[in-house]
Formats: structure tokens, C-alpha cells, sequence
């Protein structure tokens, strides 16, 4: 015990006994502030080159949700739609901003990219883009009530086509020309009635290969029938009673389709199109190929091989076809889509 | 002895922790240096990247290895309405408030037949109209003014302006034309930096210490890259390749040079 207290008071009379440990103190203070600023400065690097990414990725976001919204855009133009895109959200608003022609419209579109980072919840990445498009209002051109690129339609009992309007004043002040050809075959239309085939003429031949007949038509057969792309129904029929009666819905079955329902809209028929007696449809059919024999009724057009030659050279046709102006410009209208135009996207901020 | 014992002992941990202190100032030291010239670099690619990325079609005017000329869109608005020759009323998302007027250089008219511009060079001065009711014009012809009335602006362009005047539905490119050089630097004397030139300004330095292995390379639709693209093939560049660097002396002599460098591709995604 007395041996203890010795030490310790001559440790505290050592002249000697601070200096290695303030200076030791004072260098690893030293080397604690280099570090530390040394990290600061590595650290901010990181955070730039952070936001940075995050700033290009917003962009990105922001041109995906533009690209996306002009290629799936199908009907009425929505004012605002968001897209999750990767870890961001791309928001696109519309404008209509001038009409070109009753079925011409230009539009523009504007898309806001943005890139959440829970570290900077309120500060998100943010690039907007914007761009111009045309909108084809009513894309399908007008030629017939039934236009089939077999080589020929034979009009038999109780067939009947009709390309005079039979649309009786529904309110439809917009309707489509009052009068259509009525067929349109590749080499014939022969039909057992003389008045089983009508129309503005009653009929035409149109000799011509199968992808000029397809390109006069207008329809982005391709586009439409990709699995990709959205539309109304999927292989299946909506309830029509709980659709406003104005709303025509873009329809697609896949297959063989062996049609005997009701319904109204555009049906597309990304396969062969079977109408039996019971079909019976208010607006526009479109089928990649079509039987050999064709029943049922269609209030409006029917336009069948679209996929290529139809496998069936002659049709059997006992459908009845009633070109109706109201039913197929509403359809019509449900099948409008956005074309960007070319060369005009450009970064906004 | 006990005292010498002491002193070794003070001494060698003395030692030490200089040693340790003066790595890690050495190693700060070139890390700050690393850090300058990453910021170099990264503030050079972002600088260049941001503007050739936005060019449209014809965009390129000038294609060097270390000389890069580029026309990129300030905005690009819709003719929805136009009243006599010179005024056109435009739709321009924010208005005038969100024109940086000052950048630019000119107006584009976008021939609807082919998609190609048509540039003319003149100042916001000689292409800004009258304040008359722009979105009253454009409602009249189906544009929907509600709430951004602000965003519709009348340009007043001479007749003879274009080639052929704008319709409505035309789009009209108001544009910035930059220069982009890679030159000994002003601010840094010894290496080089990035200067940066708007229409009929003078070059300003952006980045320093640059390498003189920074240069422009550019690939041509259908061929491989190159460092100088002639006039004729400006059109059909499709992509532009930085390859940024960035050099600085090392902190104590002897050592080597801190470098920093990378190579980016800048796709001209709007070209389309």
C-alpha cells in the first residue's frame, strides 16, 4: 500500500510524462480532420454522381412514358396517365392544339419523368420532354360494306350486302359517307339475287396483290393484333348493358373464332373469323382471315384478310351486311390513334 | 537507462504517427486532386452530353475532334393560328417566361412533307410579336386554351423569313446554336479546357485541366466512328463519343500525374 502511493506521486512530479501523449492526441486529431474531410469530400462526389444518374434516369423516364403513351394510345385521348417505369414515374398530359381536317388532329404531348430517393423524398429527379402528334381520328378508310381479299365472294340465300347508309336519324350528325360500295373481291362477286348486293357501285374487283389491298384500308393490322397491345377486351365480350350506349369498345379474340354472339364496337379477329347464324354485330369487323362460309349479321363493315391471302380462295357468303354510317364512325373513332411525329421530341428543363 | 528506454519508446511512436500523418495527408491530397479531376470530367461530359443528346435532325454543324457545333431546340412550338404574313400564333409550353430568349439564335421551320428543318439565324428581338390575344386565335381553330392561355406567343417573322411561310399546324423550332472547343485553357495555364460558345457570344471556359487526349468522335448512320465527319455527311451522325480527361499534376513531385478519363457515347436519340 505505501509502495502504491509512492508511484503514483512520483508519476504526477515526472516533468516528461505529458509530452508523448498530447502529441500523440494532438497527431491523431490531425489525422481524425483529414479523414473526415477526406470523407466529406468523397462522400459529396458520391451524392453528385448520385443525382446525377438519378437526373439521366428521370429523362429516360420521361421519353419511356412518351414513347409508350403515342404507341398504346387507342380511342379518346385522356388528359393525364401515369406509367411506373423502372423506379420512376412518367406522368404525360395532352393538349389538343389544332384541327387539321374533320378527322386530323394535333396534339401535344408532354411527359414528366420522376426518380424517388427515400433519402430526398421532397427533392425527387425531375425532366420533362415534350413532343407533337398527329391523331388520326377515324383511321379505317371507307371503300365497302364487305371488303374480303379472297378472289371471290358468292352472294348466296339469304345473303345480302348493302353499302346505302341504313342508318335511320339516330342523332349521328358525323356519320361517314352516306353511301359505300358493296362488296370488293379480288377477281368476282357473284350473286344469286340481283339485289342481293348493293351499293355506290354495287360492287368492285380490285385484281391487285393482297398488301396493296391491306395498305388501302388503313388499319394498323399489325399494331392491333400484337398480344402487347392493350385494348378494350381480350378475348372476351364486355356487358354491353353496362356500357353507355354510345361507347363502342375495340373487342379482340384470338384464333379460330367461332363467332355467335352479339355485341357492338370493333371486334378484331386475329385469327379466322367463323360467323355462324346467331352472330350479330353493330360496327366495324376486322378479321385476319375468314370461312368459307360466312353468316350471321353486321350492322356497319366487314373487312376480312388482313393477315395475308385468305386461305379460302371462294366465300360462301349468306351474311347480311348493312352498311350503317352512326354504328362504324363511332367505332371507327374507338380505333383513333396518336402518331408522333418524327423529329420534334425535345427536353423541356 | 530507464530514461533512454523512454525516449526510444516517445521517438518510435513519434515516428509513427508522423508516418501515418503524412500518408494520409499524401493520400487526401490526391484524392482531392482525383476528386477535381473526376469534376472535370463529369462537368465537361454533362455540359457537352445535355445539348448534343437534345439536337434534332440536322443538328450537327460543325463536327472536329475538338471542335463540335451544335443546333438543339430551346423549344419547339405548333402554329395553331396565323394572322397575315408575319405573325404566327404559337402554342409554347410555359410562354415566353420559360425561353431562356437570351440562348437563342434563331427559328426553325420543320417542313411537314419531309420532317427536315429549315434554320435561320436571328435573335429573340427579331422573332418575338406583338402581345395581341395569341389563345383566342388558336381556340378559334380547335386549340384547348383552358388554363394555359400564358403558353400561346405570337411570333412576327418576315415573309421572306423561311423559304415558304408556316401554316397552321406547322412547327416552328426557336433554337440555340453552341460551340463547343477544346483549347489551351485561360484559367489553368499549362493544360487544356472546354470552352463553351452560344450564338455570337464569346467562348467561355467551362472545364479545366483538361488532357489532351479529350476529344470529339462522331459515327456516321451506317459506318463506324470517326474525328471528322465533312460537311456533306453531317446529317447522318447519329451518335456523338466524348472521350473526356482529365490531368493534374501530383501533389508532391516524383509521383505521376492524377488522370481521369472516360468515354461516353451520346446517342442522338431525338434523331428519329
Amino acid at each position: 500500500m505505501r509502495h502504491a502511493r509512492c508511484r503514483i506521486r512520483r508519476g504526477v512530479t515526472d516533468p516528461r510524462g505529458g509530452f508523448v501523449l498530447v502529441f500523440v492526441v494532438f497527431v491523431l486529431f490531425a489525422i481524425s480532420v483529414a479523414g473526415l474531410t477526406g470523407y466529406l469530400l468523397v462522400s459529396s462526389e458520391h451524392e453528385l454522381a448520385r443525382y446525377s444518374g438519378q437526373g439521366a434516369e428521370a429523362l429516360t423516364v420521361a421519353r419511356g412514358g412518351l414513347e409508350r403513351f403515342a404507341a398504346e394510345q387507342l380511342g379518346v385521348v385522356p388528359d393525364t396517365v401515369s406509367y411506373a417505369l423502372g423506379r420512376g414515374i412518367a406522368t404525360v398530359t395532352t393538349r389538343k392544339l389544332y384541327t387539321v381536317d374533320p378527322v386530323t388532329d394535333m396534339y401535344y404531348l408532354r411527359s414528366e419523368g420522376t426518380v424517388d430517393d427515400i433519402r430526398t423524398p421532397d427533392a425527387p429527379a425531375r425532366r420533362v420532354v415534350g413532343g407533337y402528334a398527329v391523331r388520326r381520328r377515324r383511321p379505317v378508310r371507307l371503300h365497302a360494306a364487305v371488303l374480303i381479299t379472297a378472289d371471290d365472294i358468292d352472294v348466296t340465300d339469304p345473303g345480302e350486302i348493302l353499302g346505302r347508309d341504313q342508318q335511320v336519324s339516330l342523332g349521328c350528325s358525323t356519320g361517314g359517307p352516306p353511301h359505300l360500295t358493296g362488296a370488293i373481291a379480288r377477281l368476282g362477286v357473284t350473286e344469286d339475287d340481283p339485289s342481293a348486293v348493293r351499293g355506290n357501285p354495287d360492287y368492285e374487283l380490285w385484281p391487285g396483290g393482297w398488301s396493296g389491298i391491306v395498305d388501302s384500308v388503313g388499319v394498323r393490322w399489325d399494331v392491333i393484333t400484337d398480344p402487347e397491345f392493350p385494348v378494350d377486351y381480350e378475348n372476351t365480350l364486355p356487358d354491353f348493358g353496362a356500357l353507355p350506349p354510345d361507347s363502342f369498345p375495340v373487342i379482340r379474340y384470338t384464333g379460330w373464332v367461332s363467332a355467335g354472339f352479339s355485341g357492338r364496337g370493333v371486334l378484331i379477329v386475329d385469327g379466322v373469323f367463323d360467323p355462324t347464324t346467331s352472330f350479330n354485330w353493330d360496327g366495324i369487323v376486322l378479321a385476319g382471315q375468314i370461312d368459307d362460309m360466312v353468316e350471321g349479321f353486321v350492322d356497319g363493315i366487314l373487312i376480312a384478310g388482313l393477315e395475308g391471302p385468305n386461305p379460302y380462295a371462294s366465300i360462301d357468303f349468306r351474311a347480311d351486311v348493312n352498311y350503317h354510317s352512326c354504328y362504324v364512325h363511332a367505332a371507327n373513332e374507338s380505333l383513333s390513334y396518336l402518331e408522333l411525329l418524327p423529329n420534334t421530341v425535345f427536353e423541356l428543363n | 537507462m530507464e530514461t533512454l528506454i523512454a525516449l526510444t519508446l516517445s521517438s518510435l511512436v513519434v515516428l509513427l504517427a508522423a508516418h501515418t500523418f503524412l500518408v494520409q495527408n499524401r493520400f487526401h491530397a490526391t484524392q482531392r486532386l482525383r476528386t477535381m479531376a473526376q469534376d472535370n470530367v463529369r462537368g465537361a461530359t454533362e455540359l457537352v452530353a445535355r445539348e448534343v443528346r437534345t439536337a434534332l435532325a440536322d443538328g450537327i454543324l460543325v463536327a472536329g475532334p475538338r471542335t463540335l457545333t451544335v443546333r438543339s431546340p430551346v423549344a419547339v412550338t405548333l402554329v395553331c393560328s396565323r394572322q397575315g404574313v408575319p405573325n404566327l400564333d404559337v402554342y409554347n409550353d410555359g410562354g415566353e417566361a420559360a425561353l431562356d430568349t437570351e440562348e437563342i439564335a434563331g427559328a426553325a421551320r420543320r417542313d411537314p412533307g419531309t420532317g427536315a428543318w429549315e434554320a435561320v439565324n436571328a435573335p429573340w428581338t427579331a422573332l418575338d410579336g406583338s402581345t395581341a390575344d395569341p389563345a383566342g386565335n388558336c381556340a378559334e381553330n380547335g386549340a384547348d386554351t383552358t388554363g394555359v392561355a400564358g403558353s400561346f406567343h405570337r411570333l412576327a417573322l418576315s415573309g421572306s423569313f423561311f423559304s415558304t411561310n408556316p401554316r397552321s399546324g406547322d412547327l416552328v423550332m426557336l433554337f440555340r446554336e453552341t460551340t463547343f472547343e477544346i483549347r489551351d485553357s485561360e484559367l489553368e495555364p499549362g493544360s487544356l479546357g472546354l470552352f463553351r460558345a452560344a450564338y455570337g457570344d464569346p467562348p467561355v471556359e467551362f472545364a479545366t485541366g483538361i488532357d489532351t487526349s479529350m476529344r470529339f468522335r462522331y459515327r456516321v448512320a451506317g459506318g463506324g466512328y470517326s474525328d471528322t465527319v465533312s460537311a456533306g455527311a453531317l446529317a447522318s451522325i447519329d451518335a456523338v463519343r466524348l472521350t473526356a480527361a482529365a490531368r493534374k499534376p501530383p501533389p508532391t513531385g516524383g509521383a505521376a500525374d492524377v488522370t481521369f478519363g472516360w468515354t461516353v457515347t451520346i446517342p442522338m436519340r431525338t434523331v428519329r
